[in-house]
């Protein structure tokens, strides 16, 4: 798969309708689809993190809660990354800026959220947001080895 | 199969709990609710045994820190043992092993109520 040098194209699509139960699919998925990609077992299940994480938002945020929507996933195993594009028509919410966690100050005010983008961010190599039409769409990039190994050089 | 159970026993006044599974955003409620559980009989004394977890996102984190600062002020405090490498990956990526304990065993986690210093990973 890393050695395609053809034009990109979603390798593997996924709809799963808005509900949180669904999120384990999502996982499941995203851990296979990115080993398949050259990830090695580690790392594939912290990209499936950052899916998890990505999908939760959309469905807590975009559809709050709303569970008769759906959440569309696009994986794209490119030679020297896998994307993935996590797409949704809920409302537009702005994920511009990237929270600095302050433990101690989240402590504090007994916070439990806000820790979902920064471990997207920490995770994956880019994470970006647009609108697409009527469509929220965050793009998650992740460098496969060959490609980290080629930047060293 | 549930994606996640927690049991919960008793030892020398530490309360473990045992969740087992995936906490995520479907299953952080049962969590959740075993610490508050923990809370609610007066325990402030907490081990979470990281054996049977799979795997933690953010909901996870979140149910630890939505508690910790009533433990602490009650003079108790939330620590973790035997994360796999995966839930011990995660934790350092937010920095929660500076505001978390981390010990090896759970046997060390609850003997480090007991002592002055543990042998576990001190916070910052």
């Amino acid at each position: 798969m890393t050695e395609k040098r053809r034009r990109p194209q979603p390798d593997v699509l996924l709809r799963v309708p808005s509900g949180t139960e669904f999120l384990a699919a999502i996982r499941d998925t995203t851990k296979r689809v990115a080993e398949l990609a050259g990830l090695d077992a580690a790392t594939a299940e912290q990209v499936a993190l950052a899916v998890d994480e990505a999908s939760t938002n959309v469905i807590e945020h975009a559809y709050g809660g709303a569970r008769d929507r759906f959440v569309d996933l696009a994986f794209t195993c490119e030679p020297d990354a896998l994307l993935v594009e996590i797409v949704d028509d809920g409302r537009p919410v702005d994920r511009s800026a990237v929270p600095r966690v302050d433990l101690r100050r989240y402590a504090r005010e007994r916070r439990r959220g806000g820790f979902g983008m920064h471990l997207m961010g920490r995770i994956m190599d880019r994470v970006s947001f647009r609108r697409r039409g009527r469509s929220n769409v965050c793009c998650m990039v992740k460098k496969l080895p060959a490609a980290e190994g080629r930047e060293a050089r | 199969m549930s994606e996640l159970s927690v049991e919960s026993h008793e030892r020398e006044g530490v309360v473990l709990l045992y969740p087992s599974g995936f906490i995520n955003a479907h299953t952080v409620r049962l969590f959740e609710g075993a610490l508050q559980k923990a809370l609610d009989g007066g325990c402030y004394q907490i081990v979470v045994s990281g054996v049977g977890l799979r795997y933690v996102a953010s909901a996870g984190l979140g149910a630890l820190m939505g508690v910790i600062e009533e433990v602490r002020t009650n003079g108790g405090d939330i620590r973790l043992a035997e994360l796999n490498e995966t839930v011990r990956n995660i934790f350092e990526m937010l920095g929660f092993n500076h505001l978390y304990r981390i010990f090896p065993s759970e046997q060390e986690a609850v003997l480090s109520f007991r002592e002055a210093s543990g042998r576990g990973r001190a916070p910052a």
